[in-house]
């Protein structure tokens, strides 16, 4: 209901991500810290090439970050895309404020009318 | 599965409105009072029924004017807690206007959205003000996909979390 169809866009490529098992477990590896693509490899039975495809996947939903400068351009998790996917809940948030907005000012209204009608007896 | 409120996934606000308890509690319990401010700014709610007793239905429908003509969306639940300015517990879920539950996938809301919330209302009296704590919390979907993915995502936030 809130969801603009750039953050539904976001989420698609997130999830598109994460269904992948390899690249699951490379978020999971990179979670224990930074790594390069040569460390992040080792674990499967992949070639370089296909692990730097997954790497690009995730880079390309924001969840990983390469360094420009080092030597190795090491891997690092950014895991704020997937806090966005974990909490819908936070969603709602505005949504329940603006409410409370409203609800703040039609208490006014309502005691402005009861004010009103007093003078009025 | 996700029982402990920890791992789930909610939202909390407190706010504290310069009214008494009595009436903050008819602004959730009273349907005139409730379509007042529930309803986005250019939406209306056309339709509030609420039959405020534990296991009580409600069902809410909320119109919205687009390009298209208006647009309905329905929402039904269930009181599961009444302690009269005090504490309201009630379930929600998209529905059509009979009140049948539809799949949050079907309306167009992402993966890992639960089809049943529960919104939970906590009042304070403060003498002629309220404080009042607004929890909307997930309940883990009973469709395996949605239970796969949201858990599937628990966990690696959690585990990111935990290791950050």
């Amino acid at each position: 209901m809130t969801m603009t169809s750039r953050d539904d866009d976001r989420l698609s490529k997130t999830f598109a991500a994460l269904a992948n098992p390899t690249r699951r477990a490379i978020l999971a590896h990179l979670a224990r810290g930074e790594a390069t693509v040569n460390e992040l490899a080792a674990p499967f039975q992949l070639t370089l090439p296909a692990i730097s495809k997954h790497i690009k996947a995730l880079e390309r939903a924001g969840l990983v970050t390469r360094g420009h400068l080092a030597q190795y351009r090491p891997c690092a998790l950014d895991a704020s895309p997937l806090a966005e996917v974990a909490t819908w809940a936070e969603q709602y948030r505005p949504v329940w404020e603006a409410r409370f907005d409203r609800m703040d000012d039609y208490l006014t209204q309502l005691r402005h009318n009861r004010m009103t009608e007093g003078h009025h007896d | 599965m996700t029982d402990n409120v920890g791992s789930q996934d909610a939202v909390t606000i407190a706010r504290i409105f310069d009214a008494p308890v009595g009436l903050i509690w008819q602004m959730w319990t009273h349907p005139e009072h409730f379509a007042a401010w529930y309803g986005p700014a250019g939406a209306t709610i056309p339709v509030a029924k609420m039959d405020v007793r534990v296991g009580g239905t409600r069902l809410v429908c909320m119109e919205v004017t687009t390009p298209n003509g208006p647009m309905q969306m329905w929402f039904t639940g269930e009181y599961r807690e009444i302690i009269e300015n005090k504490r309201l517990v009630y379930t929600e879920s998209m529905s059509n206007e009979n009140g049948d539950i539809l799949a949050p996938s079907d309306m167009g809301m992402p993966p890992g959205h639960p089809t049943t919330t529960e919104v939970r209302v906590d009042l304070e009296d403060l003498g002629g003000r309220t404080k009042m704590v607004m929890t909307h919390v997930g309940i883990p979907a009973d469709s395996p996909g949605a239970i796969g993915w949201a858990m599937a995502i628990d966990k690696l936030a959690a585990y990111i979390d935990m290791r950050r």
